[in-house]
């Protein structure tokens, strides 16, 4: 039993640790970092935080990300609920070549589409503009959000549906009042996965978004790290902030989001 | 009942765009009209304060002054970083948009966009009264014009460390003038327990700089190396690749700070300053900061790269005007952009960049009284040399990226040797050629003189 | 039988309704992938900038698989493939320990799957410190007397890769754990408690009964894992490595965007084209497998 317990506390200090190493560098000076990297902050300043929040435009950057994280993942996973419903419960013609193309499209690394992808948004003059990556992540959002709802529909009950249609239900009043209410715990974890993919999407964001009102928050990271290499930490100040929400938000709703693939996964 | 499935997939359609459009910000800004140097809005990506410390906050006071005496000017300055500089502007210039005002380094970063068709001559809508007063503007010539304007002098002198000379029985006043004396220095250092020598090699430009610094000098000028990218001469002949032993050999020796391979470039040049190495070569700006914390002359001693090579480049100085500014091709306010950059160069901007950065402005017109600092003087007296080369800026900006940054980290992260290295600058050289045949063309003529 | 009716009224009278609920999700897709994916193919051709581009044909191909930075980045993604066992066997077994109804299995579970929703660039950020030569990492185990255990973990070319897939797993695992913990406790007790009952040890009830139940979960979470090495790994080389030193650490995403950096189009559409067609082959052999296991 002990030995249990050692390997999970193991395994949690190894997921902590740089968590922690992030926390107690951004609250050091540069100077007390170059000293003692590895210690406990002995005297800790908000320095790094303030000159992060103050001097660059890291508030604005969040903002984008949000902005665009919500719009993004909202649409997807409307488009992939209408889109999974009907290739489940309406088994339409080619609905079998959909959910196939849909798979394979999961793999396609967005790198393989990012030139053409450029040059159309540079051509309707989208870019620099939040509008091109939403657009962008929307898309390639849509296969796995379809997969996964796919799936998961596949496991709901027939006779939930064969008892509502006999009662005359149409789809679209067995989609609101059966599947969906139904769907909740898969919706969200999808909501979730999603999310956080868009949240710390990089590349994509590294190239349409080039001038620092648009950035993003991962972008603007990228580039605070290779400009200030020599102030470690003023740098993981940063990926501090960019950190904070995403923790604070798991830390009050944790237990969602582990029901919730929970519930994806094992019905 | 059919209709509300239509609703249905009008709704989400209608939600797409929704969303894509409530989340235009600023999208379309007004369309500017004619080219008034009074009344325009101008976004400037800059890069300088890895070179020379203070420079952001330079370019800001600076800005914000421009600004105030220009109401309808408005000035939009986006930092570079230093590894997406040339790749940023690139992705930027393919599709005919991005900043009015660019930063490039000098000489083939500045005119490979130029030949690219990127970018306006500056000399196009600078007087020349005003251009001959810049220092440096040989090396962003091309075609009879000038593409950027050079904004300072970075030396690049030898440093070295008095108290570490002394304690490993060295005389503190003498730095090696040989490479002979500085791997005898080496030795000595390594012998009382001083790592001899510091550079950052994570990122590629520690090996790029000895290439620069060492590597030119079997050179007798620079229309060799010129000829070696263009194939005319073979890149793997000793006279230019001869080099990479000799850092083979640091890394053999153990003359090299142990992480080099670990640690950024920036990093590197930390480390003179923050005394874990005895050695090192760092930019002038650098020189100041370490000079406060090694105590000036006392503590610390500037001069010239060992003399290695015996090309008539051997003993020429490293004074790479670094960054250049220039103004791109689809920019819709060169007359703006111009008016602005030469106010850059106005008495009170290069007074308050040497305060801020401890650098020597590009113009001739900087009052060298203004330089009282005894280090500074031997900078300053070095950055006068009459022969000044960076061969670096003579090389693609995609051969740079890809072979001679990445061949030196084959050296010292100790995975490649120095034929590796060499193979690789072929490779990349021959790459060049074929996926770019536009450039390499205008390098040609230009080689020739075009 | 009543259902077969009704699914047949359904269609005779709505049969229109599920093309329209599919409309939004089919124009999303064609707008982000077919497009650009006809694009990249006819750009696979040519070379130059978009301003003059040249026909060069298959000569984009020719010298990319000449190219040892090409041939690196492409075994290196191999490599990392070595990371999914690693991230599954360790997932399992975490997950395993804590369906035995340990105690604290929430919290632990919590902390376990924190690193999956912090972002990748933060992580590899402080990742790229930690790792250094002189980094706290090696700081620690020298201070351990495990000297001879430090390495330099970014800038050693034989190390550097093997850093990324680190990275990778630290990250990864905590959404295995989650998903096989899920898995596990989906499963009827009653199986277990027979093994338990006919005397079954620990060992045997884990990897006998247990783990067979929950082999099409373990299956469906390695393809996404391979999907995940092979095609989405371009944040943790980029922020960590940059593919360095050299091409060392690099990865068909990383090259990809090096030569779209250069403003080589030809060459990163036709690397582009190339790992379009590894990755459509794994996932054709994916399928196979699994029809021929007899997995839907």
């Amino acid at each position: 039993m002990v030995s249990r317990h050692a390997f999970l506390v193991i395994i949690c200090l190894s997921a902590l640790y740089p968590l922690w190493f992030i926390v107690s560098t951004a609250l050091k000076t540069n100077t007390a970092y170059q000293l003692d990297p590895t210690g406990f902050p002995t005297h800790p300043t908000l320095g790094a935080l303030r000159s992060i929040v103050a001097d660059q435009p890291l508030p604005r950057w969040m903002w984008n990300s949000l902005l665009v994280t919500v719009s993004a993942v909202a649409v997807s996973t409307l488009v992939a609920l209408l889109a999974a419903y009907a290739a489940v419960f309406g088994r339409f013609r080619g609905h079998r070549i959909f959910l196939s193309s849909s798979v394979a499209l999961m793999v396609v690394p967005p790198v393989t589409l990012l030139v053409p992808m450029f040059v159309l948004m540079v051509d309707t003059g989208w870019v620099n503009h939040l509008q091109s990556v939403i657009v962008f992540y929307t898309g390639l959002l849509v296969p796995f959000a379809v997969f996964f709802l796919t799936n998961f529909f596949r496991t709901v009950p027939p006779e939930l549906i064969e008892a509502a249609s006999v009662e005359g239900a149409g789809p679209f009043t067995v989609l609101r009042r059966i599947v969906l209410p139904l769907s909740g715990a898969a919706a969200f974890t999808l909501v979730v996965v999603q999310a956080i993919w868009v949240w710390n999407e990089l590349l994509i964001a590294l190239v349409f978004l080039q001038n620092d009102k648009a950035r993003t928050l991962m972008s603007g990271l990228a580039q605070f790290q290779g400009r200030y290499t020599t102030n470690q930490p003023l740098v993981l100040a940063g990926a501090l902030v960019s950190i904070a929400p995403v923790v604070l938000l798991y830390l009050s709703g944790q237990r969602f989001f582990v029901r919730g693939l929970t519930a994806g996964i094992g019905k | 009942m059919a209709r509300k499935h239509v609703l249905v997939a009008l709704g989400a359609a209608l939600a797409v765009g929704a969303a894509v459009f409530a989340s235009s910000a600023s999208s379309r800004s007004a369309r500017a009209t004619a080219d008034d140097p009074n009344n325009a809005s101008l976004t400037y990506w800059y890069w300088g304060e890895p070179d020379a410390p203070g420079a952001d906050n330079w370019l800001k006071k600076q800005v914000a002054l421009y600004e105030k005496a220009h109401p309808k000017v408005k000035i939009t300055v986006v930092t570079q970083s230093t590894d997406t500089l040339t790749s940023a502007f690139t992705t930027a210039a393919q599709t005919k948009s991005g900043p009015d005002i660019a930063t490039q380094w000098a000489t083939l970063p500045v005119l490979t966009p130029a030949w690219n068709g990127a970018s306006v001559p500056i000399s196009d809508y600078v007087p020349a009264s005003e251009i001959k007063n810049w220092i440096g503007t040989a090396e962003n010539m091309s075609g009879g014009k000038l593409w950027a304007m050079p904004q300072y002098l970075l030396g690049i002198p030898f440093v070295w460390n008095k108290a570490m000379f002394k304690k490993a029985g060295l005389d503190p006043s003498k730095g090696p003038k040989t490479w002979a004396e500085f791997l005898a220095d080496a030795k000595k250092l390594k012998a009382a327990g001083i790592t001899p020598f510091g550079m950052g090699n994570k990122d590629g430009y520690g090996g790029a700089w000895f290439f620069s610094l060492i590597g030119k000098q079997n050179l007798d000028s620079i229309d060799e190396l010129k000829a070696a990218m263009i194939g005319k001469a073979k890149f793997s002949d000793p006279k230019f690749s001869g080099f990479y032993q000799a850092l083979a050999d640091l890394k053999m020796k153990g003359y090299l700070n142990s992480d080099v391979a670990s640690i950024s470039f920036t990093q590197g040049l930390q480390l003179f300053g923050q005394k874990k190495v005895a050695m090192s070569w760092v930019t002038d700006g650098n020189v100041a900061a370490a000079s406060k914390v090694l105590g000036g002359t006392k503590g610390m001693g500037v001069g010239a790269i060992p003399i290695w090579g015996k090309g008539k480049l051997a003993t020429s100085y490293d004074t790479t005007q670094s960054s250049s500014a220039f103004i791109t091709k689809w920019s819709k306010h060169p007359k703006a952009a111009a008016q602005f950059l030469t106010f850059l160069h106005s008495q009170q901007a290069l007074k308050a960049w040497y305060k801020a950065t401890g650098v020597f402005p590009a113009d001739k017109r900087f009052p060298a009284s203004l330089v009282t600092d005894p280090i500074a003087k031997q900078q300053l007296a070095l950055d006068k040399s009459p022969v000044s080369v960076w061969p670096e800026n003579f090389v693609p900006p995609q051969v740079d990226g890809n072979a001679d940054l990445v061949a030196g980290t084959l050296i010292t992260s100790g995975s490649g040797s120095p034929a590796d290295a060499v193979a690789l600058w072929e490779r990349e050289l021959k790459k060049w050629k074929s996926q770019h045949p536009d450039e390499f063309r205008a390098y040609t003529k230009w080689v020739s003189g075009g | 039988m009543a259902h077969k009716g009704t699914r047949r009224r359904w269609h005779r009278r709505r049969v229109l309704w599920p093309y329209l609920y599919v409309l939004p999700a089919v124009a999303a897709m064609v707008f982000a992938f077919g497009y650009p994916l006809v694009q990249v193919v006819r750009d696979s051709f040519y070379a130059g900038n978009f301003a003059s581009p040249i026909w060069v044909g298959l000569d984009n191909y020719k010298g990319v698989i000449d190219d040892p930075a090409f041939r690196q980045s492409l075994l290196n993604n191999l490599k990392l493939l070595l990371a999914v066992p690693v991230m599954l066997g360790l997932g399992l077994a975490i997950a395993l320990v804590l369906n035995d109804r340990i105690r604290g299995m929430r919290q632990y579970q919590a902390i376990v799957f924190l690193p999956y929703v912090l972002p990748a660039t933060a992580i590899g950020i402080a990742f790229s410190f930690l790792l250094q030569q002189n980094g706290v990492l090696n700081t620690a185990l020298r201070d351990a007397h495990l000297g001879a255990l430090a390495q330099d973990w970014l800038g050693s070319s034989h190390l550097a890769i093997g850093s990324v897939g680190g990275l990778v797993v630290w990250q990864q695992l905590g959404f295995c754990v989650v998903v096989f913990t899920a898995a596990l406790l989906a499963l009827p007790p009653e199986t277990a408690e027979a093994a338990r009952i006919d005397g079954a040890g620990w060992w045997s009830l884990q990897f006998r009964v247990l783990v067979p139940q929950i082999r099409p979960i373990i299956e469906l979470l390695a393809v996404i894992q391979v999907i995940t090495v092979l095609s989405w790994v371009f944040n943790y080389v980029y922020i960590l490595t940059s593919g360095g030193p050299g091409y060392a650490s690099s990865v068909m995403e990383l090259y990809i965007w090096r030569s779209f950096s250069n403003g080589a189009n030809g060459t990163a559409a036709s690397v582009a084209v190339m790992l379009l067609g590894m990755a459509s082959v794994l996932i054709g052999l994916s399928l196979w497998v699994r029809r021929r296991a007899g997995v839907t």
